[in-house]
């Protein structure tokens, strides 16, 4: 008797809905499609205020004087070393500050609630009692944080390309290719290290701290090992340094520091699928 | 090898233990419900209940024990098993951004194919709008949610935890019709609560759980003979002696206890099996106050149990 039901079903099986295939990516997709829009505001506001003025600073023999007045520590932390160039200029203050400091917050929040927050919430307890794996549930919401975090950077792309004329920034646009796409690549292991965080303990918390840890401790380390010859092996620990140290936007960069990031990346999100795997879920 | 379900047999549960930390959350727990009947667990509060049904679902990972559901070992099942399930947790948290629809649209992508129609034909029983946004739906109209996506997909097997939490009575009622309708169509239905009055109705087996342990398992009809139920009444224009001396012989009374009151005498006591020969012993009575509380099915067993076994009270028995 209980056959029937499995038997018959696909008999009488000729109205069934219609199904979406990657239904975890593209929930992912369209629950943070708003999220994307707003960042990508913050990224105009930021280029926005930044790039116009770049025009006065770099001819403005005042503002090197201010700069160079400042305790070269400071401009050493703060990369302000090489603004009167447009690559030196867009990469202080916008690559490796404002910008990083926004997608990095992006991309955190995004990874520690994608298993740890939904786990937190609740919701991914339901989520996994439907017919999908943990491995594919982690892998379709990495790969949306992946599109997420890259849509951000192509806005920056954009942004930027817009402003290399009127600001007179005289930027190489494959340089400018590569360097977005490290800013992605950074920001994609800082995500990706908070949904690897978040998977482990199964909390928001330990997302946003895993990730915030990888991307302030690469920060810091880079500032420190500009600061004498004695600490430049801090170097070598930092994910920001091995991004932004040889300057990809006035240099350019091997495609192989491009393919580290996301391999990197790529890596952590499959730690956090198999750790996922592993745990009992919502204890 | 998932398909076999022939076997009859709609969940197999073999000496499940989980621990968490120092908690022994269930202590070797053994069942067997038959495909196409309806299985009920009840117990207190954290009894085991929820772990129970996160461990067959594979949420949480069993110390010890094995559990088949539907002919497949429930461990690492692959995603066939669950689209084959239906899940109702006991504490149901829903995207609150998107609509009903949406929400069960995004549900019934992940969970086995879906008829069309069905789901407006689930929210229709149970008078559910889905085109609400969920954030501001009440707590029923949530757990209506719940169950719809649960049902949807005409699944083998439910597994609903606390499924008549937040309903009103109506809907409690379409809802046990929505079990029963799946028991005839051969469905398994596992269900718990802490309530046995709601899985007497539905249940054709019910399973007592207490402190990670089945205390005991049996038919209902079994359960309700030996149903306690307190009673507390009082009379007026009777004194304590004459109120005790009635109700004291009845053999179905027990615990009794007397006291005066400005008008008469006031009695509680427990009552257990029939209901006839108290009602006729009180029938002269000018009674002020009767209450007979619903039958307590959880205490009597655990009352029959400590009773007739002799064992070492456990943990909470005592209390």
């Amino acid at each position: 008797m209980s056959a029937t039901t499995q038997t018959d079903a696909p008999a009488r099986a000729d109205r069934f809905d219609r199904r979406t295939a990657l239904p975890i990516f593209t929930k992912s997709l369209s629950d943070g499609w708003r999220s994307v829009v707003g960042w990508s505001i913050g990224f105009a506001a930021a280029l926005s205020l930044y790039l116009p003025i770049f025009p006065s600073m770099s001819g403005n023999s005042q503002m090197q004087d201010l700069i160079d007045s400042l305790p070269p520590e400071l401009t050493r932390t703060i990369n302000y070393q090489q603004i009167d160039t447009g690559a030196g200029y867009t990469q202080s203050t916008f690559f490796g500050l404002m910008g990083f400091l926004l997608i990095s917050i992006a991309a955190i929040s995004w990874g520690a609630a994608a298993l740890g927050g939904d786990e937190e919430s609740g919701q991914l307890e339901l989520t996994l009692a439907h017919g999908v794996t943990r491995v594919q549930v982690a892998f379709e919401r990495f790969a949306a944080l992946t599109l997420k975090i890259l849509a951000l950077a192509l806005v920056a792309f954009l942004l930027i390309l817009f402003w290399n004329g009127p600001a007179g920034l005289d930027l190489d646009i494959g340089n400018l290719v590569v360097t977005c796409l490290i800013f992605g690549g950074l920001a994609l292991v800082c995500g990706s290290a908070a949904l690897l965080c978040g998977a482990l303990g199964g909390r928001r918390i330990w997302g946003i701290g895993g990730g915030a840890a990888v991307a302030v401790i690469g920060y810091v380390f880079n500032a420190i090992g500009n600061q004498s010859v004695d600490l430049e092996w801090l170097h070598n620990l930092s994910p920001y340094y091995a991004a932004y140290g040889n300057a990809p936007l006035a240099n350019g960069a091997d495609v192989w520091t491009v393919v580290l990031f996301y391999a990197a990346a790529l890596v952590l999100g499959g730690l956090a699928a198999v750790t996922l795997r592993q745990r009992d879920v919502g204890v | 090898m998932t398909m076999n379900s022939s076997t009859g047999i709609g969940i197999e549960a073999v000496d499940l233990v989980k621990t968490f930390g120092s908690t022994r959350a269930l202590d070797g727990v053994s069942f067997t419900v038959p495909t196409g009947s309806v299985f009920g667990v009840i117990g207190p509060n954290g009894a085991g209940k929820t772990t129970i049904m996160r461990a067959l679902l594979d949420l949480i990972r069993l110390s010890s024990g094995r559990a088949s559901l539907l002919g497949t070992d429930s461990r690492n099942a692959g995603p066939e098993l669950r689209r084959r399930i239906g899940y109702l947790p006991g504490e149901l948290i829903l995207e609150g951004r998107i609509t009903g629809r949406r929400l069960l649209r995004h549900y019934a992508n992940i969970s086995g194919p879906v008829q069309a129609g069905r789901i407006d034909e689930l929210a229709d029983r149970l008078g559910l709008d889905l085109d609400r946004t969920v954030r501001t739906l009440s707590k029923g109209n949530k757990q209506k949610l719940g169950i719809v996506q649960a049902f949807m997909h005409q699944p083998d097997l439910l597994v609903l935890d606390e499924p008549t939490s937040g309903l009103d009575p109506l809907m409690q009622q379409e809802f046990l019709s929505l079990v029963r309708e799946a028991r005839d169509a051969g469905q398994t239905v596992f269900l718990s609560s802490h309530v046995i009055s709601e899985i007497q109705q539905v249940a054709d087996e019910v399973a007592i759980l207490r402190d990670g342990r089945i205390i005991t398992v049996s038919g209902v009809e079994a359960l309700r003979d030996t149903a306690i139920r307190h009673l507390r009444m009082s009379a007026s224009g009777i004194d304590v002696a004459d109120l005790h001396d009635r109700l004291f012989p009845l053999a179905e009374v027990g615990e009794l206890e007397v006291l005066p009151t400005d008008t008469g005498a006031e009695a509680t006591a427990i009552l257990t099996g029939a209901l006839s020969p108290f009602v006729r012993a009180i029938a002269s009575l000018t009674l002020t106050d009767l209450v007979v509380e619903e039958p307590d099915l959880e205490e009597s067993v655990l009352r029959l149990y400590s009773d007739a076994n002799a064992q070492p009270a456990r943990q909470g028995l005592g209390r």
